[in-house]
């Protein structure tokens, strides 16, 4: 997460109040212009995944959202084109199913 | 159609059909590969130097790229052919981008070539070829002659595009500058061929459940030649078996997530 994004509202969907992120195009050049902001390379051992952010299991991008993710949320990998739904892994982390 | 368009919507509240249009189009192939590829003629910074290799990393690196160019090849074959049989107007189109793709990455190999001494690419890729991967383009033109579309997409997009993304990625964490950034360019096209391929079969497949069977038969059939080609590439590439990393994981996951392990 750039220092530059900032939570700027919390809404109260789902099972509480849920964080809100201003992206930023952060280098990812692969997809269109303004869908940038909603993807960066994942950069490798040290690098950390936000609580608005997944890593696509087909192509490794993160995936990246104005808000929150929780398990049930959908989300869409635009650089290998993949639609998929987050869930919790065995190890508590969000990962990404893909669906077909 | 209803373009998406950004603003400040949420990308992934778009709905399903609008999200596959979107990434179908040639608008999004077009904008996307501006990205990376404007201004950067034959896949890399026009002021990069071009390194003087020694002459054994040199002669690896030609017959690399002469592997890749056969590759290439078989893709482009592959995708200008199953455009005609592509049962959707989305597909076309995907398959239309993917064609100019392979065309560019063809022209960058053997541009890269060229820079390497080589004067006549062709005889080269014919003396330097795998075998398993002329054998393996043999196959997948075979499955579109015979139209046989699940099958040829899953030879083409499934199989040899994951094979080119990994190794091609890995290949670019150990290669010279030039080729490290004509590489990188390469591999952010493969991400939309490999992608294309598992989805577009992906959903097939939840239609159809009988063509698991059908393309398990194919996967059996091509395994031999997967497993050749990654050995090949590994050691054109110049790695002790030792050193070498799982590059066949890539591939394994995406046959997994398309329940096609046997």
């Amino acid at each position: 997460m750039s220092e530059l994004e900032t939570m700027i509202v919390v809404d109260g969907a789902g099972d509480g109040p849920r964080q809100r992120y201003e992206l930023e195009d952060v280098g990812f050049r692969e997809v269109p212009k303004q869908w940038r902001k909603f993807y960066r390379h994942w950069r490798g051992p040290g690098d950390a995944l936000a609580p608005n952010e997944v890593i696509c299991p087909i192509c490794k991008v993160v995936i990246r959202s104005t808000r929150e993710l929780r398990p049930g949320d959908k989300v869409y990998c635009m650089p290998c084109m993949s639609r998929m739904v987050v869930v919790r892994g065995a190890d508590g982390r969000l990962e990404a199913d893909v669906i077909f | 159609m209803t373009p998406a368009s950004a603003g400040d919507i949420e990308l992934h509240d778009l709905r399903d059909q609008q999200f596959l249009d979107e990434v179908h189009s040639f608008q999004f192939w077009f904008d996307s590969v501006e990205g990376y590829l404007t201004d950067r003629p034959y896949g890399r910074d026009a002021d990069v130097a071009v390194p003087v290799l020694e002459p054994e990393l040199a002669d690896r690196l030609v017959t690399t790229l002469c592997n890749y160019c056969l590759g290439e090849t078989a893709a482009l074959d592959g995708a200008s052919s199953l455009v005609h049989d592509a049962p959707t107007r989305n597909a076309k189109i995907f398959l239309a981008t993917q064609v100019a793709d392979e065309a560019r990455h063809l022209e960058v190999f053997r541009y890269r070539l060229g820079e390497l001494g080589i004067a006549d690419p062709e005889a080269e890729i014919e003396r330097r070829g795998n075998q398993a991967l002329v054998e393996f383009r043999g196959e997948l033109l075979d499955m579109i002659a015979a139209g046989d579309w699940p099958a040829a997409v899953f030879a083409q997009n499934v199989v040899l595009e994951t094979l080119e993304y990994t190794v091609f990625r890995f290949h670019a964490d150990n290669a010279d500058e030039v080729t490290r950034q004509m590489l990188r360019g390469v591999v952010a096209d493969e991400r939309r061929h490999s992608g294309f391929g598992e989805n577009h079969l992906g959903r097939w497949l939840a239609t159809e459940p009988s063509g698991r069977q059908r393309l398990q038969a194919v996967r059996q059939r091509l395994d031999p030649l997967v497993a050749a080609i990654f050995s090949g590439a590994l050691d054109d590439i110049g790695f002790a078996p030792a050193d070498r990393p799982p590059l066949a994981r890539d591939y394994v996951e995406a046959i997994d997530r398309l329940g096609l392990t046997a």
